[in-house]
């Protein structure tokens, strides 16, 4: 195992109530900055699904003092890169430049904080809204096996429940997006004390925090936000849910998905391990034995399951399942859920795993904007920056009983969605 | 309650010197070594490079590279693929092989205390691959149905039929770089062997190691690699490359059902080696590689058209194209290609503007040391280095002719490397729907079999 790195951090917390991690790293002339809202499509209110993403890009048409396309324009003049990107737990922005652009960065984050309103109009209302209805064309509609990831929101959790509608939401919800909604919207979650800035790379700790100041003080904190919708649910899904898709793909693809303690407890921690030594990497049961020993599935690009860090309620471990030309799906989805019964892990599984687990983790912070996101992430959802450094040896600590127990506890019949994607040309390629 | 904003954009401060991190290239046991010492961090990467992409595939056997590359980790003359994957994995180690049209790549990305581990085990799959007839079948029956999968999303099914159209049938480019289905479904077991006795050897491979290395004996990783590797494999001639011609025409697939139209639109271009190298893509980013290039902001920001729009070069070693790009929503699908094809009609015949050569200028000079953050990228960035024989300080001095490049440069490049006269426009879309969008111009329709 080699030695994990520590990086080091401080956290302040301005009288507006904005919370700001700095950490440096002087390897590179260069920063990242990341700001967290703790607003995201499970604060949507019904009739408004996609509401949350569709307002994030009307963060980047302009704002008090910045022109409309000036925010990208002026990030990518300085030789930095930028985004934005919305789920189901958060919204968040982010630049990565120069570190004499810093104070460039900050300014232009400020101004949208505290001064979207004056710049929003219908027009880029209209304009935006059909980028957004384009994405989801692009990303989802006009895609094979495009629905998928919405049928798991639906499907995985019940009717009225935060998470059961996808982030991009519907297209009648987006039609009916009024520029009403986008000032309630901006007024009641965008506010310094429901945010994190998280400022990581070639700064002195102190001159950022002056930075920091100088441009955010003068916002106003709100003071209170509405209570996040309820969302606990029962742990296990309670029965088999299945749904199958007619679909013109060319070969069948099985997802199966269970519902999973929240993102940020021990039985999450032991399913993203259960989640590895099932189907992390070539060396992984699932691989060895559906690609390598009967060939039944195509080789996945990356894991064959991946579990979503939700952290309300509860969270979902999902298997996706190419099957190869010719494989009947059902045999496929069959070898599947015998594997899945993980029975005794041995100790060399689990070596294996936590030595994948380490260098993914590595290579996610390796990057000023990866641990930038991170810092944002864990002081967003549990208040506490320090776990960019304890997150890992948290799950590293996880042993082989404790993921033979989540998997008896959630990999079960009565605990699992199962789509089954099915060729059929006479569907249209929508 | 309401905000006091600083009003005033800020004027950054100096920028501190940054340069490509240097490295120092060695001969150990008669092979080639670069060494490229990042301290600091925790992750470094190993890497073979070799030139034995797609243009080196002999005619007929496309694909076969990339079956190579993919073969090297299923197994080896000492341990099947299931323990090979192990033995790296139990190192945190992450096996990478692939190719493109100028070159094949394969290593890790390891912990940097095992990167000498890893190495052993990249020397072990490229000297020693079990190239077993069953497995071989097993991978490019893979392959096929990967890209049976690739094939019915837009993107790759306009990127195919925009290398059909562009050239020649007898040109390595007119086909996908990992071969059709075609090329494909006619490789045999012994099409690879034969692929890496002609292809894979000591003469033409660059060791890359990027990383922490204070840990790391880099003789000996050298040695791993090179000692006792004993072929005369030589590097593979220049592709012959050729177009089809021709003036502006329409290539429509028909995609039924489609809520988008996918567009491809372009040409031919200069190899990478051309002169005019820098100018040329200099002006492509202010079309299209930026945010705020002209085909994003008429399509997206102005229209609404689509979720992007994009431009920009694809520079080879033998030759390259020019594609400008955009999913459109179905209905709008003639206008979209009108104004596409009236934003590089128009940059073909004025050019850039002071501003925007100034905005593509410190955007593509400033992010370099972002681009080259990680030793990935820098193993990446060194890769580069070899297969086109670029001098060893040339991203820095790419840095300096970028900010050097000026207007009368790029605009006297434009008349001549950007023909939208000539220009190829895919769409693959609904027919039925969008067949009567293009008016006047020459059509042609494909219909893909079920």
């Amino acid at each position: 195992m080699p030695s994990l790195p520590h990086y080091p951090f401080s956290l302040h917390t301005l009288d507006n109530g904005l919370r700001v991690v700095v950490s440096e790293d002087h390897l590179a002339p260069v920063v990242a900055v990341n700001i967290w809202y703790d607003v995201g499509s499970r604060h949507e209110t019904p009739g408004r699904t996609g509401f949350a993403h569709l307002f994030e890009h009307l963060m980047f048409q302009g704002s008090r003092n910045v022109g409309r396309t000036d925010h990208f324009g002026m990030i990518s003049e300085a030789g930095g890169t930028l985004n934005g990107t919305t789920w189901c737990d958060r919204t968040n922005y982010y630049e990565t430049i120069p570190a004499n652009h810093l104070e460039t960065a900050l300014w232009l984050e400020a101004d949208r904080m505290g001064g979207l309103l004056d710049a929003l109009d219908q027009d880029n209302l209209d304009n935006q809204r059909d980028v957004v209805k384009n994405e989801k064309r692009q990303t989802r509609d006009n895609q094979p096996y495009g629905r998928w990831l919405e049928l798991f929101h639906e499907l995985g959790y019940p009717q009225g429940h935060p998470y059961q509608h996808s982030t991009i939401g519907s297209m009648e919800d987006l039609d009916a997006a009024s520029l009403e909604d986008a000032r309630n919207f901006y007024s009641t979650w965008y506010a310094p004390d429901n945010a994190v800035l998280s400022i990581v790379g070639d700064v002195e700790t102190e001159a950022a925090l002056a930075a920091v100041r100088k441009y955010f003080d003068g916002i106003p904190a709100k003071g209170s936000f509405p209570d996040a919708p309820p969302s606990s649910v029962p742990p296990l899904i309670g029965q088999e849910i299945r749904q199958v898709v007619p679909d013109r793909v060319p070969v069948p693809r099985v997802f199966v998905g269970y519902r999973i303690p929240p993102f940020g407890t021990p039985g999450f921690d032991a399913a993203e391990v259960l989640a590895t030594i099932l189907g992390g990497g070539r060396g992984s049961r699932i691989y060895k034995s559906l690609v390598l020993d009967r060939p039944l599935l195509q080789p996945p690009d990356g894991n064959v399951l991946s579990p979503w860090p939700f952290v309300g309620g509860a969270a979902l471990l999902i298997a996706d399942l190419p099957a190869r030309e010719g494989v009947d799906p059902a045999e496929l989805e069959a070898a599947y859920h015998e594997l899945a019964q993980v029975g005794e892990v041995t100790e060399a599984e689990m070596e294996r795993a936590r030595a994948l687990i380490t260098s993914d983790w590595l290579h996610h912070l390796a990057t000023v904007d990866g641990r930038a996101d991170t810092f944002s992430q864990f002081t967003t959802l549990f208040d506490d920056p320090g776990l960019v450094n304890e997150m890992l040896p948290r799950v590293l600590a996880v042993t082989a009983k404790d993921v033979q127990d989540i998997a008896a506890e959630v990999i079960r019949p009565d605990n699992r969605v199962v789509l089954v994607f099915e060729p059929d040309s006479q569907v249209d390629a929508a | 309650m309401s905000s006091n904003l600083v009003d005033q954009r800020p004027t950054p401060a100096a920028p501190r010197p940054w340069s490509f991190p240097s490295f120092e290239r060695r001969e150990i046991a008669g092979g080639r070594v670069i060494a490229c010492h990042l301290p600091g961090k925790p992750l470094a990467v190993v890497s073979l490079v070799l030139p034995a992409g797609a243009t080196s595939e002999p005619a007929g056997k496309e694909g076969v590279a990339l079956l190579l590359a993919r073969a090297l980790s299923e197994g080896t003359t000492t341990r099947d693929a299931y323990a090979f994957a192990v033995a790296g994995e139990r190192l945190g180690a992450s096996w990478r092989a692939d190719t493109d049209w100028d070159s094949f790549r394969c290593g890790f990305e390891a912990p940097a205390d095992q990167l000498l581990a890893a190495t052993e085990l990249l020397a072990e799959a490229v000297r020693q691959p079990a190239l077993e007839e069953e497995t071989l079948d097993r991978v490019r029956d893979e392959r096929l149905d990967e890209l049976a999968l690739d094939l019915s999303q837009p993107g790759p099914r306009a990127s195919m039929a925009f290398a059909n159209a562009v050239f020649t049938a007898d040109s390595r480019y007119s086909r996908l770089d990992g071969g059709d289905i075609d090329s494909l479904s006619a490789l045999t077991a012994d099409d690879v062997r034969a692929f890496h006795a002609e292809r894979i050897g000591p003469g033409v491979a660059t060791l890359i190691l990027v990383g922490d290395l204070d840990g790391t004996d880099v003789d000996a990783a050298g040695r791993l690699v090179f000692e006792g590797w004993d072929n005369d494999v030589k590097p593979a001639g220049p592709a012959t490359i050729t177009t089809t011609g021709g003036s502006r025409r329409v290539v429509l697939v028909d995609r039924p059902g489609s809520v988008q139209s996918m567009v491809y639109a372009g040409h031919d271009a200069p190899s990478r080696s051309t002169p005019d190298y820098v100018p040329m893509t200099t002006m492509s980013l202010a079309l299209g590689g930026m945010f705020n290039s002209r085909l994003n902001l008429k399509l997206r920001e102005e229209k609404g058209y689509t979720y992007g729009a994009f431009g920009g070069f694809d520079c080879r070693r033998d030759g390259g194209v020019f594609v400008a790009r955009a999913a459109v929503q179905t209905a709008v699908t003639g206008a979209a290609v009108a104004e596409l094809m009236n934003e590089l009609d128009t940059m073909h015949e004025g050019g850039l503007t002071a501003d925007e050569l100034e905005r593509a200028r410190s955007y593509r000079a400033g992010i370099f040391p972002i681009n080259f953050a990680g030793p990935g990228a820098v193993a990446s960035g060194l890769g580069d280095v070899v297969i086109h024989g670029h001098p060893d300080d040339h991203f820095d001095r790419l840095r300096a002719s970028i900010q050097a490049t000026t207007l009368d440069e790029v605009n006297e490049t434009t008349v001549t490397r950007l023909r939208p006269d000539e220009a190829v426009i895919v769409v693959v879309g609904d027919a039925a729907a969008v067949r009567d969008d293009f008016s006047g111009l020459p059509l042609e329709v494909v219909t893909d079999e079920e």
